[in-house]
C-alpha cells in the first residue's frame, strides 16, 4: 500500500523513464515495467480516429507481457539490426503530466510527448509527438508502468520508428 | 531512350545486369513516372475499402490524384480526384462515404458516379453556350477494371484487358482471395512509412530470397530466443516452424516463378502448420478448393503485380502499395490483409505476427527500408557502374513451369526449383525486362 500517487511522483517515474531510454540504460528501463505490462502504440484508422481493439484492428506495436519489451532491447542491442546500428540519439520531453485518478495501488496518468531523434546514420533529425496513457501500479515498494498507451500524431514513419523514440 | 544503357540482357553469354543510374537517374525516374505509373496498369486499392453504397477511398497513379468511389446502385468507377473547375484536389481523405462531393473552393458538387450535380450560380454566370453545352462531371480514369475484388487502374486508354495484363499470375491473386468464401478485406489500421531509396528497391526485395539470414539476424535471434524459452505472451511465428529460410536446411524449399508483364512470386514451403492463421481453415479449404489449391495457401507466398502492387504472406499477410516519389524516395501504404470471417483467435494471431515482423515499428521490415537507404548512398559510387545483383540462379531457371506450378494449371514463363542456399535471382529479371519494355522507344517521354 502506498499513498496514492501525486503528480510530483508522477512526474518523477515517466521522467526517469525517459532519462533511462535516452540514455540507453535499457535494462533499468525495463525495470519499470510489471511483468504483464500491455504497451501499446495504435496505428490510425482514419484521418480522425486511432484503431480501439487491438484483437480486432491494426496496431504499430502492441504486446502483453515485458517479455515481448526485453525482446525488442534485445534485438535494438544486438549489434545484427542495421537499422539500430548505430542507434539514433534522442531525448523525450515529456510535458502536461496530470495525474487523472489514483489510489493506493493504481494510478491513470496522461502526459505529452516530443521526442527529437537525430538519425546518425543518415544525418537526418525527425520529431515524434503525441501523447502517453500510463497506468501505473504499486509493485510492494515502488510505482510500476502497467500499461502505456502511445497516440503517435505524426504516424507517416520516416523509415523506421523503434520503442526507443516513442 | 536507350535501355541498353540501363539493363544489360544478354542470356546467350549469360549476363544479366543493372546499372545503379536506374535507381538514380532524373530522366529516368521522370520516364517511368509517365511510362509506367501514368502509362498502364497500376493497383488501386481492394472492393472492400468502399464496400457500400457511395463509399471511397483516394489513392494515386503517378502524380495523378485518384478517387474509387461506388454509386448508389453499387458500381465502383476510378475517376481524377480533382475538380473540373480549377483542379482542386476534391476529395480530402483518405476514405470515406460521400452521396455528394462538393469541391471546398468553389462549391462545383459531383454525385457518387461522378456526374455533374451543380455548377454554383450557373444561371448567373453569363456561361457561353460552349460552357453549357459540355460535360462538368469528373475525369473518368481512361481504364479501370477489378480482378478478384483487386481494383486496377489506367491512365492509358490503349492497354490490353486486365486479365491479360496478370496473365498466369491472377492465379497467384486467387491464392489471396479464395482463404475464405466471403472474400477479402484490409483490418482496419494502415500503416505509412517511407524510405529515402528508389521504388524499385521494395520491388526488388519482396522477391529476395537471399537477404533473409543476412539482414534479419537480429530477428532470427528473437526467433531463436523465443524458441528456447516457450512463453504464452509471446505470438507464434511461422519461421519457427519452417526450415525454408534456414542456411543449413537440405531438399527443395520453394523457388520462383516470373511472368510476363513483370509480375514475380517467389516461395517456400511451410507446411500446414498451426502458426498459419488460415491452419483453422485447414479441412474447409481442401474440400471447397482441391488439396493442391490448399496447400499452396500454406505456401510462403511474396508476389508481386508490376509495378506497384505485393502480397507478401510469410510472417503474417501484407498488402503493400508502393509510390514513387523521387528516385531516392519512396512512400509505402500497407495493411494487413486478411480472409473475411476469420475466428477472433487467427484475427488476433495474424495480427501480432503482422506488427511483430512488417510494421516500421516491428523487428524485420526497417533492417530492409535501411539496407535499402544503404543502397540508394552505394549507388553514387560509379566506378563500377553495373550491379551483379541479378546473377544467381542462372543455370537453375527453366522455361515454363515445374511440378509445384502443375498442381495450381499455372504456366509461368521461367521457373525455379531451389534448396534454401540457391535464393535465385533471375525473378528479378522479370521486373527489367517488363521495364524496358515499358522505357524503350523515341518519344519524349
Amino acid at each position: 500500500m502506498s499513498a496514492p500517487l501525486t503528480r510530483t511522483a508522477a512526474e518523477d517515474l515517466l521522467y526517469r523513464e525517459a532519462l533511462l531510454i535516452d540514455t540507453q540504460r535499457f535494462a533499468e528501463w525495463l525495470e519499470l515495467f510489471t511483468p504483464e505490462v500491455e504497451f501499446w502504440m495504435p496505428a490510425w484508422r482514419d484521418e480522425n480516429s486511432v484503431t480501439e481493439d487491438p484483437d480486432r484492428e491494426l496496431s504499430l506495436i502492441y504486446y502483453k507481457g515485458r517479455r515481448n519489451l526485453e525482446d525488442r532491447v534485445m534485438r535494438l542491442t544486438s549489434g545484427l539490426s542495421v537499422a539500430s546500428l548505430p542507434l539514433p540519439r534522442a531525448v523525450h520531453q515529456v510535458t502536461n503530466v496530470m495525474v487523472l485518478g489514483a489510489d493506493e495501488v493504481s494510478a491513470t496518468v496522461s502526459a505529452a510527448f516530443t521526442c527529437h531523434r537525430f538519425d546518425v546514420r543518415m544525418g537526418r533529425t525527425d520529431c515524434f509527438f503525441g501523447r502517453y496513457e500510463y497506468r501505473l501500479a504499486w509493485h510492494s515498494d515502488a510505482w510500476l508502468i502497467a500499461r502505456k498507451k502511445i497516440l503517435l500524431l505524426n504516424d507517416t514513419i520516416p523509415t523506421v520508428v523503434d520503442i526507443n523514440v516513442i | 531512350m536507350d535501355v541498353t544503357r540501363f539493363v544489360d540482357d544478354r542470356p546467350e553469354a549469360g549476363v544479366f545486369r543493372v546499372n545503379r543510374a536506374i535507381f538514380t537517374d532524373e530522366t529516368v525516374f521522370n520516364r517511368e513516372i509517365v511510362r509506367i505509373f501514368e502509362g498502364g496498369w497500376v493497383f488501386l486499392g481492394i472492393a472492400s475499402q468502399a464496400e457500400n453504397p457511395h463509399d471511397f477511398f483516394t489513392t494515386t497513379m503517378g502524380r495523378v490524384p485518384v478517387i474509387v468511389q461506388r454509386d448508389g446502385e453499387g458500381a465502383l468507377r476510378g475517376f481524377v480526384n480533382s475538380c473540373p473547375h480549377k483542379g482542386a484536389r476534391l476529395a480530402q481523405t483518405r476514405q470515406g462515404n460521400a452521396r455528394l462531393h462538393v469541391c471546398p473552393y468553389h462549391s462545383w458538387s459531383f454525385d457518387s458516379a461522378g456526374r455533374s450535380k451543380a455548377v454554383k450560380s450557373q444561371s448567373a454566370g453569363c456561361y457561353s453556350a460552349a460552357f453549357e453545352q459540355s460535360d462538368h462531371g469528373l475525369a473518368a480514369l481512361p481504364r479501370f477494371e477489378a480482378y478478384r475484388g483487386f481494383l486496377f487502374g489506367s491512365m492509358a486508354a490503349n492497354v490490353p484487358p486486365l486479365a491479360d495484363y496478370l496473365g498466369e499470375a491472377a492465379k497467384l491473386l486467387d491464392l489471396v482471395a479464395d482463404q475464405s468464401k466471403e472474400g477479402l478485406e484490409l483490418v482496419p489500421g494502415q500503416v505509412t512509412f517511407t524510405y529515402q531509396a528508389n521504388w524499385k528497391l521494395q520491388l526488388e526485395n519482396c522477391s529476395d530470397a537471399y537477404h533473409f539470414t543476412s539482414a534479419h539476424p537480429s530477428y532470427i535471434r528473437v526467433l531463436e530466443r523465443r524458441q528456447k524459452e516457450a512463453s504464452a505472451d509471446v505470438v507464434a511465428s511461422v519461421w519457427e516452424n519452417s526450415d525454408y529460410w534456414k542456411e543449413e536446411a537440405q531438399g527443395v524449399a520453394g523457388g520462383s516463378y516470373s511472368f510476363a508483364n513483370g509480375h514475380v512470386l517467389n516461395w517456400g514451403i511451410f507446411g500446414i502448420t498451426p502458426a498459419i492463421p488460415l491452419y483453422e481453415s485447414a479441412g474447409e479449404l481442401a474440400e471447397r478448393l482441391g488439396e493442391a489449391k490448399r496447400d499452396w495457401m500454406f505456401n510462403m507466398r511474396n508476389l508481386t503485380i508490376f509495378p506497384n502492387l505485393q502480397v507478401a504472406e510469410n510472417a503474417s499477410s501484407q498488402l503493400r502499395v508502393i509510390r514513387p516519389l523521387a528516385p531516392g524516395l519512396t512512400e509505402m501504404r500497407t495493411w494487413c490483409i486478411a480472409p473475411k470471417g476469420e475466428s477472433a483467435a487467427a484475427r488476433r494471431q495474424r495480427i501480432r505476427q503482422y506488427e511483430d515482423f512488417f510494421n516500421p515499428t516491428g523487428m524485420a521490415t526497417p533492417d530492409d527500408t535501411v539496407s535499402y537507404e544503404n543502397c540508394q548512398i552505394g549507388y553514387g559510387g560509379t566506378v563500377e557502374p553495373w550491379l551483379q545483383g541479378y546473377a544467381r540462379g542462372m543455370t537453375a531457371a527453366v522455361e515454363g513451369g515445374n511440378r509445384f506450378s502443375q498442381r495450381l494449371g499455372m504456366t509461368p514463363e521461367r521457373s525455379v526449383l531451389a534448396d534454401a542456399q540457391l535464393c535465385d535471382e533471375t525473378l528479378f529479371h522479370s521486373y527489367y525486362r517488363a521495364w524496358a519494355q515499358r522505357m524503350a522507344g523515341d518519344e519524349a517521354a
